[in-house]
């Protein structure tokens, strides 16, 4: 049964249902992290606020712009977060204290059960809602009037850009398969992916080219925005294709590091 | 049913260096030592078995079983179980198997037991009669109920075990993978955990793999030893054919009249050379003697032809004593008609 689409769902439903369910034993842990959240998200509004009280455009950008990336930016970042906080369990002791094993011993898919694990992750949820709050003010504030096309392509454009934060993040997690953890590895292209949600226009030409065609985050905030503003396509025709074989390297690493896992101990 | 040919695992380690500047140099250069530790084992281990698998501290055992459940991938070699090379085709050969890890927790942190169970159920697709026919189980003889709805992690380790100990049986695996199944549990749950086991291979004809530093654990579930001694197999066959193995045997008897107990044993000292008397508090005597020096038929004409015997019987060898020789390396071929 689990082994067709439906029962995988359901599978995916209950375990996500599990999930909040753990939540209720850590009520205080998720409000403190919801709080800080919300904090952190507040602070950079008020950032780009301040900037803008100075300067009319930044690079060419206005604060609704600014504020409207940014949103995008939460909304990938959020879908991602939603289903893949895992990994960094991965990265961080999976590997190294021996228990990652559980995950080959099921059968369920052995990354179907690792991110079951954490689904519905609340991060997710919030980054989800300020997200989309910022893209619905901002876009209002500017008299944006997306047509039928750009509507229908809106949930792919989000679906895509949460698979580029997927793939970089189950990239860098499995690159623990070698390394016994690989937690510094990820935290630094997280660290980096926050460049995501400003203009890429502000940075050097080195950081815009690493943050396009290395580890692509452009492609989840930047290139969209740019799409949904100006209609500009000429970094979207290349999301596609940047998703997809950002998938496939990282499911490669992942594949390669499955099949040289040495369960530490006895 | 659990088939290893050639099964070989090498595992590369880097090679550290003491100190400060020993980690620092480390760091720099990347010496790899490969260490061997599945040597080429082969075996055959036939449907509805249970086997302990025998073998010192570091003889590739827990390394095999990660390879045989499909955790591991070998260097050389293969294993079928079922059939099915496990590490291959992972997701079929884990409805087939049942894992317990002592050492290792397979259950959810966060979730209390019950929760766990709901989540194996709908992993396994457990039908309905089963699920409640092996909870019930559980209930009768791990008193799984006592667990409650605490949250895995803040179980004791005995708790715990029983919970890992249900899990690996409740989807009726046809192959079940014990390592150090009975790690901090008391003698009432020890009996518990094998009556189970032994349940399952009687009603369903499971077939069973397990390791343990607990010899009776072994005793009373095993029919069959595989033994292991630096990555290879020294011994497969019965457990009773293992005990024969030892290179000592014992004979204990009574008597009557004549000589009291410690003459006996002075005159045994002096008459049998290579044996060893001793008194047991039963007031009995016990004559120990090394197997490739005596047989059992010079030792007994001996005592027969001067004690007049009342009762008299050959323990049979006990488990620890051949693996201690076992494990101190160098195990004798089987000899026949040791025993008396």
């Amino acid at each position: 049964m689990s082994a067709t689409p439906g029962g995988r769902l359901r599978l995916a439903l209950f375990l996500g249902g599990v999930g909040l369910h753990r939540l209720a034993a850590y009520r205080l842990d998720f409000l403190l992290g919801s709080g800080a959240f919300l904090i952190r998200v507040g602070l950079q509004t008020v950032a780009v606020g301040v900037v803008f009280r100075h300067v009319p455009a930044v690079a060419g950008w206005s604060y609704h712009q600014v504020l409207f990336l940014l949103g995008c930016a939460l909304l990938t970042r959020g879908l991602d977060h939603l289903f893949t906080d895992q990994l960094w369990e991965l990265s961080r002791k999976l590997i190294q204290r021996g228990e990652f094993y559980r995950y080959l011993i099921r059968p369920v898919d052995p990354l179907f059960a690792l991110l079951s694990e954490r689904f519905f992750h609340p991060d997710g949820i919030g980054e989800l809602a300020v997200g989309a709050f910022l893209v619905v003010w901002s876009g209002t504030a500017l008299g944006l009037d997306p047509g039928p096309l750009q509507w229908a392509l809106v949930p792919l454009l989000i679906l895509a850009g949460a698979l580029i934060h997927a793939s970089v993040k189950l990239f860098f997690a499995s690159l623990s398969f070698w390394t016994v953890t690989s937690m510094p590895a990820l935290q630094t292209a997280t660290q980096l992916s926050e460049f995501a949600g400003y203009p890429l226009d502000l940075y050097h030409a080195s950081l815009r080219t690493l943050l396009t065609w290395v580890l692509p985050f452009a492609f989840t905030a930047y290139a969209p925005a740019v799409y949904l503003l100006h209609g500009d396509t000429g970094l979207l025709r290349w999301l596609p294709a940047v998703t997809g074989l950002s998938l496939l390297a990282a499911l490669a690493l992942w594949r390669r590091g499955l099949s040289r896992y040495e369960m530490t101990g006895s | 049913m659990i088939v290893a040919e050639g099964l070989t695992k090498d595992f590369r380690i880097a090679e550290r260096r003491p100190g400060l500047v020993g980690s620092l140099a480390t760091l720099l250069s990347r010496e790899h030592r490969t260490v061997r530790a599945v040597d080429g084992i082969s075996f055959a281990l036939p449907a509805g078995s249970k086997t302990a698998y025998i073998g010192a501290n570091g003889a590739g055992k827990s390394t095999t079983i990660k390879m045989l459940t499909g955790i591991m991938t070998p260097t050389a070699g293969r294993c079928l179980v079922d059939g099915i090379e496990p590490y291959r085709d992972r997701r079929r050969n884990a409805r087939a198997i049942g894992v317990v890890f002592g050492q290792r927790s397979q259950l959810w942190w966060d979730l209390s037991v019950p929760d766990s169970f709901q989540i194996l159920r709908r992993v396994y697709d457990i039908p309905d009669t089963v699920y409640a026919r092996n909870l019930a189980l559980y209930r009768e003889l791990l008193d799984i109920d006592a667990l409650g709805t605490t949250p895995v992690r803040q179980l004791s380790l005995g708790q715990r075990m029983r919970a890992e100990i249900a899990a690996s049986l409740l989807h009726d695996p046809k192959v079940v993978f014990w390592d150090e199944p009975t790690i901090g549990l008391d003698m009432v749950l020890k009996e518990a955990v094998r009556t189970l086991v032994n349940r399952a291979h009687a009603e369903l004809g499971t077939t069973v793999l397990l390791t343990s530093h607990d010899l009776s654990d072994i005793a009373a579930i095993c029919d069959d030893a595989l033994v292991v001694d630096g990555g290879r197999v020294v011994h497969q066959g019965t457990l009773h054919d293992l005990l024969r193995r030892a290179d000592r045997r014992s004979v204990v008897f009574e008597h009557r009249g004549g000589p009291g107990p410690d003459a006996v044993v002075r005159a045994i000292g002096a008459g049998l050379p290579g044996a060893t008397a001793s008194v047991t508090p039963e007031g009995r005597v016990r004559v120990d003697y090394p197997a490739d020096a005596l047989t059992s038929r010079q030792v007994l004409g001996f005592l027969l032809d001067r004690f007049e015997l009342a009762d008299c019987y050959a323990p049979e060898p006990d488990l620890e004593t051949v693996l201690r020789q076992i494990y101190r390396g160098g195990v004798p071929a089987a000899r026949d008609g040791g025993a008396a």
